[in-house]
């Protein structure tokens, strides 16, 4: 059956085409179902406060707000001016605490350290916690996401 | 004269077919508005999820994706046809040979 | 030449701990016998196509479903409006039920008309009822869990009619009902039955009886067993295989393309203290049962009819069950009255279903 000049058999041919169709037929289907399991979760570009909540936080104290569906902390530093957190650890993704009496975060899952700046200074934790960027426009506190505009 | 006359009865005359056509098009609209607000209403009190493609680009790849599956299953079964005759011969040679033993 | 001498390593590796080269031998020695009805031997397949497009689409909606009072409806609506796709992974669901149990039907009465219960194939064809029931069982309890008005009546309709059996019918009803009435606990207990209950029961008892098919073979219909003549056969591998993957891609672009263009809509959520919504009627597999409910008396002779006509159709069902014990003599004028009973079953469920249609 084999032709003097052909690199595959008859047989081999068919095969490959088959198993070719097959394995995109079976694609197109699985591609579907990837996306049904797999669905898009974004964390949000920006989250507004209104800023009247927050205004008479005292110094040095944090206050939780929701960044998506993590935490997020809003830290009033010493000098009145704000900072925000994710506050998730850079570790394993557990919630932080404040511990405003030692000026540090803590992470209980694995006793990590960060300071009041947000810089990872004891334990396990990698990277500092995840800054947020803050504007004040009128009446609300705006949160953003860093590189959104 | 009659050209001044015959003018002012034209431009009357399309004052009046304007203002009607306008008026019946703003009826047109609240109807259509009254309508439109009763469907929703509607929907909304029987509240019943009708399933379907979200948008333009989920129904259009949903024809592609229905062409292309047929298209593949057209051209495999034409494949598994041949794929079937050559088993088929190659079982019937091997069983005659072996019948001959 | 490496590669291949490792793969065969592999291979005898495995081999010598499982010993699956017994089964691939048996399956490449396996033959099909040729003849006028060859057609119903692929029902079987077809069914266990449905079955595994049912086990791969539930385990993705379990992903998401949310099986309990609050949450039933609006993660059934959640999974049809927000989730990717959801509304084609669920019509697939819905659909794929529904031919499945259609092929269930088909390959029953295919076996039932060409008497392919015939010893020694009486467990094969127990065991098959039992398949029946499960499948039945899986669709009524997976038609309450979108827990909507029409879900909610036809289960509480549905869970009603064994408490016309006498002393354990109150029992069986309190027992799928998890109580007197049709309330939240009735949900989280169908859906234990659907996702867990059923399916471990049903993967057993499809073990026993794909084993029980392997062991003793296809059967022959009487007619051609009577001419004694040796019939054609064809190898199950791979001959058989690639005419069930024709009938396997076919019936696929079939389900697909009516899931995609006729998906199933989803009402508003129950309200347990709502009356009943009219056009109620359960899904189509149960439209003879149902009707058949409706149309008896409610007195006969002093008794509840309805207690008759239940009993009636249990009567039916271990009838069923026992067919190949009381079809003892295929061959002659007894088991020439059974066949035709199949046909008058066919016309009675299809008569009895097109009146509740159309009524």
């Amino acid at each position: 059956m084999k032709l003097k000049h052909s690199l595959f058999t008859r047989r081999q041919f068919l095969n490959g085409i088959l198993g070719g169709w097959f394995g995109a037929l079976a694609a197109s289907v699985l591609y579907p179902a990837l996306k049904f399991v797999f669905p898009p979760t974004r964390e949000p570009d920006q989250v507004i406060l209104p800023f009247s909540d927050c205004e008479d936080m005292k110094l040095n104290t944090v206050k939780n707000f929701p960044w998506g569906s993590k935490p997020g902390l809003l830290k009033k530093n010493d000098d009145g001016s704000y900072t925000a957190f994710v506050a998730v650890c850079t570790h394993l993704d557990c919630n932080v605490t404040y511990l405003s009496d030692q000026r540090k975060f803590f992470c209980a899952c694995h006793d990590g350290w960060y300071d009041e700046s947000g810089t990872h200074i004891g334990g396990p934790p990698p990277r500092p916690l995840r800054r947020l960027i803050l504007s004040i426009e009128g009446e609300d506190l705006i949160i953003k996401r860093e590189g959104v505009e | 004269m009659m050209r001044k006359k015959k003018l002012i009865v034209l431009c009357s005359l399309i004052i009046a077919l304007h203002s009607f056509v306008l008026l019946r098009h703003d009826f047109a609209q609240q109807v259509a508005q009254e309508e439109k607000t009763e469907m929703t209403k509607e929907h909304e009190s029987q509240d019943k999820i009708v399933s379907g493609p979200k948008d333009i680009k989920e129904s259009t790849g949903i024809y592609v994706f229905v062409s292309w599956m047929w298209l593949a299953i057209v051209v495999l079964i034409y494949f598994l046809k041949l794929k079937i005759k050559e088993v088929d011969r190659l079982f019937e040679i091997r069983y005659l040979s072996g019948k001959k033993k | 030449m490496s590669s291949k001498g490792q793969k065969m390593g592999l291979r005898s590796w495995l081999d010598d701990r499982l010993g699956v080269s017994a089964v691939f031998g048996f399956l490449r020695d396996k033959k099909i016998p040729q003849h006028r009805h060859s057609v119903w031997y692929y029902t079987g397949s077809a069914i266990l196509l449905f079955f595994a497009i049912q086990m791969i689409t539930g385990f993705m909606l379990v992903f998401y479903y949310n099986p309990t009072l609050e949450g039933a409806n609006t993660s059934v609506a959640r999974i049809m409006t927000e989730i990717p796709l959801g509304w084609i992974i669920r019509s697939v669901h819905s659909w794929s039920a529904s031919f499945m149990i259609a092929f269930v039907f088909i390959h029953l009465l295919s076996i039932w008309i060409t008497k392919a219960y015939r010893k020694p194939r009486e467990l094969t064809w127990i065991s098959g009822v039992f398949l029946l029931l499960i499948s039945l069982a899986f669709g009524f309890t997976g038609y309450l869990l979108p827990w909507d008005d029409l879900s909610l009546s036809a289960t509480k309709v549905g869970t009603d009619i064994p408490r016309s059996i006498p002393v354990v019918g109150v029992w069986v009803t309190r027992l799928l009902r998890g109580g007197d009435d049709v309330t939240g606990d009735t949900l989280t207990r169908f859906f234990g039955f659907h996702v867990s209950i059923l399916p471990l029961f049903l993967l057993t008892i499809l073990a026993v009886h794909i084993y029980l098919v392997q062991k003793q073979g296809m059967s022959v219909p009487v007619s051609d067993e009577k001419k004694g003549k040796k019939l054609k056969e064809l190898p199950f591998w791979p001959n058989f295989v690639y005419r069930e993957m024709v009938v396997w891609l076919i019936l696929t672009g079939i389900l697909f393309s009516v899931a995609i263009f006729f998906p199933p809509s989803l009402e508003k959520a129950a309200d347990l203290m709502a009356p009943a919504p009219e056009g109620l009627r359960p899904e189509w597999y149960f439209l003879f049962l149902f009707q058949m409910l409706k149309i008896f008396p409610s007195k006969i002779l002093f008794i509840n009819g309805d207690t008759i006509a239940v009993l009636l159709i249990l009567l039916g069902i271990i009838a069923f069950f026992f067919l190949p014990l009381i079809d003892s003599k295929p061959a002659e004028k007894k088991g020439k009255i059974i066949t035709a009973a199949a046909y008058l079953f066919i016309v009675f469920a299809v008569a009895m279903s097109l009146w509740s249609l159309l009524s």
